[in-house]
């Protein structure tokens, strides 16, 4: 009897086995759990139009200036809920004003919201002092990834790199360089978007947003102006007042608006 | 009957399977593919060196590396079995040509310098002016072209079905067979062979690396170099965080200990680009003019010529060209200092620079056995 009892035990293990081998590889997902997906469109834009990297625009002071390159890390960004709680949707991404429309898609917990904001730049704690080669190779704070936005191993990434030619005058054929890289943890700056009408996640549904920078507000703003005659380049690794300037203006030059 | 302790065997067998097996079971995600002969090679990558992106339908074997290393060095790939892909890239001059311009089996000439083939397997991007984004795709130019190995694909790949013959002692239908398997002998699979080849080429045991690993002491001026190369290049009154520097490593990165971005630029030698367009010739974007792939520094002292149409001889002509700021246009990079009357650099600080770019030389890379000729 005791045998006979042992091996009925066993028989229902293995038919929990087999139940397990059937099924049990994947969890079975949770209908009622299933996120949203959130989209944040970045767009170009000069003083309220949509330019194109390699166009040439003018500048408050009348300059023609183009801007040849225009990256940027953001990170993290955030959401938040009507409770006061902030979500992170991403750790970090490197936008390219180069590519039009470059996009930023990711799953959002289904709740309502009336907050985003990024850091523009990278937070501290994975500015400095972690090896580039530590990550996978399609990270974008590995050593293909942050390609042309990493200095060195002590000062870090290049947070914003804003980059072109100007002329001193109209017609002027354009050849004086625009080279304003801006970094350093004390460069970081958070951009934050609070929403007059909430907007909700819903399970299974897309929310989309446009984010607009204004790149001609990287050179004026309402409390700051700089000429690019007179301060065309800087290298805020060394912690430059220019490059704190830069990102205190770059900070209000977002627009954000949903789809 | 089986025993319970049988059962329970079993049991724990089938719960390890399931817990481990669900993914690896379907025979068409193995890697290496599951009906692969060859010998899976375990590729050892140095301290500080990101990881290498292999493509999935080129993983390395020990008999595909082999088979390369001979396709790499094997004079029956030219019309007239005088040159091999080594006849332009030797070793000695970390791979190189150390020509001004490479010289085709016609005897016509390119216009560009032979690029070094260092440490290649972490590259994005191929030839000067980036037109190919594959090592394998990049391997089938040489071969064809009219003027460097000139002979048409489907050409060489009888040559190889008919190997061995009086051209070459090398049975390559064998060897082709233990790299990849039943098929036939392809330009494909030859160009796999050898980008396998490439990607073992790793210089990672220069005094630089020794130095970094902390294996070695680098002396004052090599030390004063390299801080000079990561220094930002300009007075700081005239250029917001300059430092007096020679402004090397934005381009040259020492991330990932690479040397080089691997992006493109345009560094001040030319005004107008008629001659050479660069990244345009490919791209047609008129600001792409003038810009070239920035190329690795590592064994730099022993690849002269330098820049892509080979134009400075020795590398104290290299760093007088940055120290001038370069030629105004309208893609110059940014990074040039032309505008603000150069890096000022003094004659020292020149020294210091060039002991340095030495401690980049790695002898043991250029005389590594694995990587001669085996002909």
């Amino acid at each position: 009897m005791e045998k006979h009892k042992n091996f009925f035990t066993i028989r229902l293990d293995i038919l929990a086995l087999a139940f397990l081998l059937l099924v049990g590889c994947r969890p079975q997902p949770n209908e009622q759990e299933i996120p949203g997906t959130i989209r944040l469109e970045f767009n170009l834009q000069w003083n309220g139009e949509d330019c194109a990297v390699g166009a040439v625009q003018t500048d408050h002071l009348g300059h023609p200036v183009r801007i040849d390159n225009l990256q940027m890390y953001i990170a993290p960004i955030e959401i938040r809920n009507e409770r006061g709680e902030w979500f992170e949707i991403n750790d970090v991404a490197l936008l390219d004003f180069g590519i039009h429309g470059q996009k930023i898609t990711t799953a959002a917990n289904v709740d309502t919201y009336n907050a985003i904001r990024f850091g523009m730049g990278l937070p501290a704690e994975i500015n400095t002092d972690i090896d580039p080669a530590s990550y996978a190779n399609d990270h974008p704070l590995s050593v293909p990834g942050s390609a042309g936005m990493f200095w060195t191993w002590s000062s870090g990434y290049v947070f914003v790199k804003y980059e072109g030619k100007f002329a001193t005058e109209s017609g002027a054929q354009l050849i004086e360089p625009l080279s304003y890289h801006c970094g350093t943890d004390e460069s970081y700056r958070t951009v934050v978007f609070e929403l007059e009408d909430a907007f909700a996640i819903e399970s299974q549904e897309l929310t989309a947003f446009t984010i607009d920078f204004n790149a001609a507000g990287a050179l004026i703003g309402e409390q700051d102006a700089i000429d690019i005659v007179e301060d065309p380049v800087t290298h805020n690794a060394q912690g430059t007042v220019l490059g704190g300037r830069l990102m205190d203006l770059m900070d209000d030059a977002w627009n954000l608006t949903r789809q | 009957m089986m025993h319970s302790k049988q059962l329970q065997t079993l049991i724990a067998a089938l719960t390890l399977i399931s817990l481990t097996g669900c993914e690896r079971c379907n025979p068409d995600s193995c890697d290496p593919p599951c009906d692969a002969i060859a010998t899976p090679y375990a590729l050892e990558i140095p301290p500080f060196f990101p990881p290498m992106d292999i493509p999935e339908d080129n993983p390395l074997t020990v008999e595909g590396i082999e088979l390369g290393r001979l396709l790499f060095w094997e004079k029956s790939l030219s019309a007239d079995g005088t040159m091999s892909c080594g006849s332009c890239h030797l070793p000695s001059a970390g791979f190189a040509d150390p020509n001004q311009y490479s010289t085709g089996i016609t005897g016509a000439q390119g216009f560009r310098n032979a690029m070094a083939i260092v440490n290649i397997g972490w590259s994005t991007s191929f030839f000067w002016d980036g037109r190919t984004t594959s090592l394998e795709e990049q391997i089938l130019e040489p071969v064809s072209h009219p003027d460097e190995m000139a002979l048409p694909w489907d050409e060489a790949v009888t040559r190889l079905k008919n190997a061995p013959n009086a051209a070459t002692q090398t049975d390559y239908p064998s060897r082709f067979a233990h790299a990849f398997g039943p098929g036939d002998i392809t330009a494909e699979r030859t160009t796999q062979a050898i980008a396998q080849f490439l990607r073992t080429l790793i210089s990672a045991d220069s005094k630089f690396d020794q130095w970094r690993r902390g294996e070695a002491t680098l002396a004052d001026d090599e030390f004063a170099g390299y801080e000079m190369f990561l220094r930002e290049g300009g007075d700081p009154e005239v250029t917001p965080g300059g430092q007096f520097g020679g402004d090397c490593f934005h381009c040259h990165s020492e991330a990932g200990l690479q040397f080089s971005d691997y992006l493109f630029r345009n560094n001040g030698l030319d005004s107008v680009f008629f001659h050479d367009p660069g990244l345009a010739g490919v791209t047609g974007n008129g600001l792409d003019s003038g810009r070239f792939k920035t190329p690795t520094l590592r064994n730099v002292a022993l690849s002269a010529p330098y820049m892509h149409d080979g134009r400075f001889q020795t590398l104290e002509e290299v760093i007088e060209h940055y120290n001038s700021g370069g030629v105004p246009s309208s893609t110059i990079d940014p990074f040039m200092k032309y505008n603000s009357g150069g890096l000022t650099l003094s004659a020292v600080q020149k020294g210091n620079l060039l002991a340095f770019l030495n401690t980049l030389t790695d002898t043991a890379f250029v005389s590594d056995p694995r990587f001669q000729d085996p002909h």
